[in-house]
């Protein structure tokens, strides 16, 4: 076995080592994070209701945004699956600069859960983390007055109609939740959101998604949310 | 709570800013590629609704490519060349689909097309081959390839 053979069957059994190591230690943060607390409260907690006021807010004061409320089951004060139900809608009309009007309407869900990581869980003050999966499928109008060809000066039409779009994205979640008094909660999240895939039919790029928000700038979202304890 | 809503309120600022991502490379013409260097003055325009006259190259000497617009719903563009050497003008039909594309309500109309075919008189062009149909915001490779009538 030649020097070169050894050193390099050294570097490689360090690496393993490391690498082995670090899993173990990976593994072992994980499961302690994940673990559930033994203790003498019960694993089901119950459910609670919220109602996002962000997207509602955005929707009464701008020209899209949501109506999103959402369903969430407390597992020991630190697992919360959870199901967001909205509606979506965007009605861009005339844009100022561009004339575009852009329209929908749409439903749309995310499915995920939330871990509380506070070291005290049962406090009712909540800080979380979670993970989302959302869908939507929707339609899209959209449309321009008649115009002249820049060139030619013959009268133009834009019209998209009735284009059935579908988008699954992702989100990564960071969110804080503090009671109110009584069964009532009050908290906001922050979302990084990635597209997973879409179809955007023959429109080109779909500009308003339900559910995710504008294409070109959401990739961070936000919920600021009211929830009830039932 | 006092820093439940000063983060609130970071997020918030955070989520407003915006930005208008409209494509850089966003002219859709028709790419012609010269077979050959025209050893000639060309010329290209087309008529408008009113009748006038539009100049889409003017005076091009020697051209070896050249890129023009397409008309946005027109089925077939009229395009007149006319060289100055060979004191001739033909006629090019370019026939083509016409597709409306949207990028976001910030960025306008754009159409992109699909060429059907070409015909032409044979004055002074000899022959043009259709290269790419689609036509849209890629101007990297040639749509038609032109070949002129030797001036020689």
């Amino acid at each position: 076995m030649t020097l070169r053979t050894l050193i390099s069957a050294s570097i490689s059994r360090v690496a393993i080592s490391l690498l082995l190591l670090t899993a173990c230690s990976l593994e072992a943060g994980a499961q302690r994070f994940l673990k559930l607390e033994k203790d003498s409260i019960p694993l089901f907690r119950g459910f609670a209701v919220s109602f996002d006021l962000a997207g509602f807010a955005q929707l009464q004061l701008g020209d899209y945004g949501q109506y999103e409320g959402a369903l969430r089951l407390n597992l020991h004060d630190q697992y919360f699956p959870i199901v967001e139900l909205g509606i979506g809608r965007a009605n861009h009309d005339d844009d100022e600069v561009t004339g575009i009007t852009y329209k929908t309407t749409a439903p749309y869900f995310r499915i995920g859960a939330d871990v509380n990581i506070m070291n005290n869980k049962h406090t009712g003050n909540r800080v979380f983390v979670g993970l989302r999966y959302g869908f939507t499928s929707y339609k899209v109008d959209v449309s321009h007055p008649v115009f002249d060809d820049p060139v030619w000066k013959w009268d133009s039409t834009f019209e998209l109609t009735d284009q059935h779009c579908n988008q699954q994205w992702a989100e990564v979640v960071f969110g804080l939740d503090g009671k109110l008094f009584g069964p009532l909660h009050l908290g906001w999240s922050g979302r990084y959101k990635f597209r997973i895939s879409n179809n955007d039919a023959s429109l080109g790029s779909a500009w308003y998604v339900p559910g995710y928000g504008i294409q070109d700038s959401s990739v961070l979202g936000y919920t600021f949310y009211i929830a009830i304890d039932i | 709570m006092k820093h439940l809503v000063t983060a609130v309120l970071l997020l918030l600022l955070t989520a407003a800013c915006s930005s208008i991502e409209c494509p850089v490379k966003n002219t859709v013409a028709c790419y012609y590629q010269v077979n050959d260097t025209l050893k000639d003055t060309l010329t290209i325009f087309s008529h408008r609704k009113n009748g006038s006259d539009t100049i889409l190259l003017n005076q091009s000497q020697n051209p070896t490519s050249f890129k023009l617009p397409l008309s946005y719903q027109n089925g077939v563009d009229t395009l007149l060349f006319t060289t100055k050497r060979l004191a001739v003008t033909d006629t090019v039909w370019l026939y083509k689909n016409d597709m409306p594309h949207f990028e976001s309500v910030d960025c306008g109309v754009a159409y992109f097309h699909e060429i059907k075919d070409v015909k032409y008189t044979r004055k002074g062009i000899d022959s043009i081959i259709i290269q790419k149909t689609f036509i849209d915001y890629d101007l990297t490779n040639p749509h038609l390839r032109i070949y002129f009538k030797s001036r020689d």
